[in-house]
Formats: C-alpha cells, structure tokens, sequence
C-alpha cells in the first residue's frame, strides 16, 4: 500500500448555527478515508452531498469539528499546521474568474510563491516551469481575462505547481468549461499526476471524468457510502442513480447490451461491440 | 405568422470607437420560430450570451436590426417594454439574483412589472412554482433557505411566472449535479409540451443538446458558423472539434463503429435507441 498522504479519522464538520436562526448541520458525518501518495482519486457525489466541504477539510481551509485531519502527519489543528499543510495541498476552484488576482498570466502564477517568500529568481524559474507544464508559457504575458475557461483554469492550476505542492484539489474545476476546455483542463490533471506524480483529487458530476481515476470515491448525506475502481463503480447504475448520479454513455450502453465487464470510454465500447459483431468486416 | 425572435445583420462590439473595440457578434442573421426547441452551442467566449441579450433588448446591437413578432424592438421605449415580457430571459446561474423576503415573492418580481392583478400574479406565481417541481410549503420560505437546485427553479420559475412567449435560458444545467440537471431539463420539456412556448436554450452539453433541441446554432468567434437540425450539425463532427466542441458521447460511439465498418448510423443520440440498434444488428447477423 503506498504512502498515505492525507489521512482522515472519524471526521466530522458542523456548520454552526448564525445569528439569523439558520440551525446548524453536520455537512460531514464521522469520515475516514485515506489518499494516498500518488493516486487519482475521484469525489463524487450529488449538490449538497458533502463533497466540498471535504475538500476544505483536506487543506486545512476548516478544520474538523471532530476527529482529525493529518497531512504527511501534521494535524490541521491551528492556523500554523494550516499553512503548512497549504503548501503541501493546493486547491483549485470551479470559477476561473473568482481565482486569477493579477492582471498578467505569468503575475498571476507567481501570486503564491512570492507569498511564501520564495526568491525572485527561484520564482522565475517555477513560474516559467509551470506554465510550460499546463501548456500556457506562450500565453505568459497575456491578460487572464481574455483567455478562454480552460485556459483560465489551466492558469490556476499553475499558480497551485508553482507553490510545489504535492498534491492538488480540484473542485469541479470543469464544472463551467466547453467540452474542449474540459477535455484541456482533465489531460493536464491527468499528466500531472502520471508524469509528475503529484496527487489528484477530482470532485466532479461528469461521470466520464471519473473513468479516468484510479480509484472512485462516492459522497452522499455528508458520508463516504461508496469507493472502488471506475469499473467497478460503474457496474453499479442502480446505487448511482439513487444517489443522484448517473454512468458515462459508454457505460450505459454497455450495460444495456449485457456485456459482463461494463466499458467506461467510448474506444472500450466499440472494441467490446467489434467483438459482440464477431469482428469488423474490414479485418 | 410572424416569427417572434428575428436578427437582421446583428454586430455587437465592445468598446466601440476605442482601439480595443473587439466585435462580441458579428453579422447575425437568425430567426427563431413559434413553437421551436433551438439549442445554441459554441466555446467560452464565443458570443452565446451577447447572442441571447440581444433576443429582449437588454443589449442593443451596434448595427443591425432585432425584430420581436415583427417590431423592431429599439424602435421605442414602449416597444422595448412589450418585448422584455414577450422574451423571457434566464441567465447563467440565475439564482444569485434571488433577493426577495419569499420565494413566492421573487417569482411574483417579473410579473409584478407587468401590471397583472394581484390575483392573476398569485396564480401565475403558483403555476410556475408547479412547472419546476418547486412544493407549495417551499413558497413562504426565504430564497436563501432552498437547496442549490431549488434556488434554481425558484429562478427559473420567476422568469415562467411571466409566461413569455420564448422562453431563453442560458446553461440552466451548470453546476447542477446529474439528478439536477435531468430534472432541469425534464421540466423545461414539460413547460414547452403545455404552454407550447418556444424555448431556447444554451448548453455545454452535447447529450443534453441532443436530448433537448429541435434545431442547433453553433457559434463560434461571435460568428453563426453551422446551423441546422440535431443530425445536420452533428454530423460536422470533426469541425465541431475545431471549434471547441463535440458530438454526444453515444454519438462518437456509432461514428467510430461506423469507421470500423460495421454497417450502423452515425446519427444515434439515446442509448435506448443505439442499444436496440446493436441488438437488432447482432441478431441479424446470428441468424
């Protein structure tokens, strides 16, 4: 079993009651779950399920009302275990526009090092590697603003490499995307993680995202109800469907046609027809 | 008939006269028809939105010309006025806008403008509430106190409540998870079945594009650049793919069968539909 990066012990998190008379909830109820170093995790689960709560949680942006949250062992128990484990674990949001503070790429993308302090020339150097690493360098001197949504995001998930995290949070980062900035934003997350081995966490609703995880984690009522392989979690539209979620075309349709192992892309289901069809004619 | 929505060599730009003036939509020529279902797909930034707030008047073209059932609606403030009723516009995220003390209150904004009775305003608001699934006990409830999707429909109802004769959404769906966004869109065929109200509707989302419209736009760089039934447009796939976008996934599916040379339509958007397709064709093949 490889290394745990986060880990998660009985954790709780009670959003408080205000003075308006909102009564407080348990947005997150008694969760253990680990992320290990390395691995492409992905959260799913429906609006309100707890999801992103649990993302707060793991980067110390809340730290838990009960139960603990330990980051390559440090608990996010005060505001300076905080900013350590922020270093550690970087997050990215769903909208671009409310994350990009600076009015040039490259400024923008600098933002966190030069919080953290890091020398002029060492953040040169990040910035520069960062860029190139999401496919934006040629970008670097453009106004955020006039980039498209994928470029937007890919921007954001520079500003997170720069600060050299280890791992990176995502909460439904292509949530506002066009199919192309989506397909942009998942091969960079994807290259990251298999090239770089930074880890991945990926709270999405598409389903044809999850496919690409190594493991599939399911979120609802505040609790983790689910996880196991794409295959095997997809294999399962009943469980998913009751729960607010849904299975890839690809996977439905292979479901529909009674195949034994469900197909999670559309190159897997045309394979498995192919074969259904005793082999395509121009063999 | 007339036809209620009509550009005519619509060009909007953005700081117009400055030398950053960049055209948001240029030479639009459209019209939409009494009754349609029209899906308007294209990239982040390509003019969708400019597009749509030019369909009610909230922007007005820098040339050209919009007609509503006829009316060149800039032709006079009275005009204008008549069309913003006429035209009803739902934006992205509409439930930031959701301000009032109750639910019932904000789905009564719209049509409180229009100068209905109070008792026409009270059924209005109760129909609309009914259309999106919204329960009644929810009504007298602040807006704030909803779920994320029922902000959604309360929003969506505020603009229903005005019964306008297109109703225009832009990416109703966004953010919504698949329960949500099925229910969405259920809703909003449901709406067009009993009203018989034209709808039109902005999506990132091949399958719902393919599940919903009659007929597609796809703008690209502020320029119509196909336009045409579902099976028309996506059978552009690969210039689809120059512009950002796609076919459905189910639909690439067939398309890659096809290429394989196994003897299936390429214009297959259901999985219902593609399955009986397959299983029909193994059959054949069996026997």
């Amino acid at each position: 079993m490889a290394e745990k990066l986060i880990e998660l012990k009985n954790v709780t998190y009670v959003y408080e009651a205000d003075e308006e008379g909102e009564p407080g909830y348990a947005a997150v109820k008694d969760v253990s779950l680990d992320i290990h170093k390395g691995e492409f995790a992905v959260i799913l689960g429906h609006n309100g399920s707890g999801k992103s709560t649990l993302a707060k949680l793991m980067n110390a942006i809340y730290e838990p009302s009960e139960g603990t949250v330990t980051v390559k062992g440090i608990p996010s128990d005060s505001e300076e275990n905080g900013d350590k484990i922020r270093r550690i674990v970087g997050m990215v949001f769903q909208n671009p526009d409310n994350q990009i503070v600076a009015t040039i790429v490259e400024d923008d993308v600098a933002f966190g090092p030069e919080n953290l302090g890091v020398e002029p020339s060492e953040i040169r150097r990040r910035v520069d590697e960062a860029l190139k690493t999401v496919g934006m360098y040629e970008h670097r001197e453009r106004e955020p603003h006039k980039l498209s949504g994928g470029q937007k995001q890919r921007v954001a998930i520079a500003g997170v490499l720069a600060m050299q995290t280890e791992c990176i949070i995502l909460d439904e980062p292509t949530a506002m995307l066009d199919p192309v900035g989506r397909e942009e934003v998942i091969n960079t997350i994807r290259r990251l993680n298999k090239e770089m081995g930074i880890t991945v966490v990926l709270i999405t609703h598409f389903m044809e995202e999850a496919v690409l995880a190594d493991r599939v984690i399911v979120f609802d009522g505040g609790r983790c109800i689910a996880e196991g392989t794409p295959r095997e979690i997809f294999s399962q539209p009943g469980f998913l469907i009751d729960h607010g979620l849904d299975i890839p075309q690809s996977a439905q349709l292979s479901n529909a046609l009674g195949f034994e192992e469900c197909a999670l892309t559309p190159e897997e289901c045309v394979d498995k027809i192919t074969e259904m069809m005793g082999g395509a004619k121009n063999d | 008939m007339t036809d209620p929505i009509k550009l005519i060599n619509v060009s909007h730009y953005y700081s117009q006269g400055l030398p950053v003036q960049v055209a948001a939509v240029k030479n639009i020529n459209l019209t939409i028809k009494a009754g349609e279902a029209v899906g308007i797909i294209g990239h982040t930034g390509s003019g969708k939105s400019t597009l749509i707030s030019h369909f009610n008047g909230l922007l007005k073209p820098s040339e050209g010309t919009v007609l509503v059932d006829g009316e060149d609606i800039h032709k006079d403030k009275e005009t204008l006025r008549r069309s913003r009723f006429k035209i009803g516009l739902c934006f992205q995220y509409p439930e930031s806008q959701l301000f009032e003390e109750t639910v019932a209150k904000d789905i009564a904004f719209g049509p409180g403008n229009m100068g209905l009775s109070d008792s026409e305003i009270a059924l209005r608001v109760e129909r609309a509430a009914e259309f999106v699934g919204l329960k009644r006990e929810l009504l007298s409830k602040s807006p704030f106190d909803l779920s994320g999707g029922e902000k959604r429909r309360a929003a969506i109802a505020g603009v229903m409540a005005m019964e306008p004769e297109v109703l225009v959404l832009d990416e109703p769906a966004a953010g919504l998870d698949p329960r949500g966004k099925n229910e969405i869109l259920r809703m909003i065929m449901n709406y067009r079945e009993q009203t018989g109200s034209t709808i039109v509707f902005v999506s990132h989302s091949m399958e719902d594009i393919a599940a919903t419209a009659e007929r597609i736009i796809v703008m690209n760089h502020g320029e119509i650049a196909l336009e045409g039934t579902v099976d028309e447009v996506f059978s552009h796939g690969e210039s689809l793919r120059t512009m950002g976008l796609n076919v459905p996934e189910i639909t690439r599916i067939f398309m890659m069968l096809r290429q394989r040379g196994i003897d299936v339509p390429s214009n297959i958007y259901s999985v219902e539909e593609g399955a009986r397709i397959l299983r029909g064709l193994a059959e054949g093949r069996r026997g």
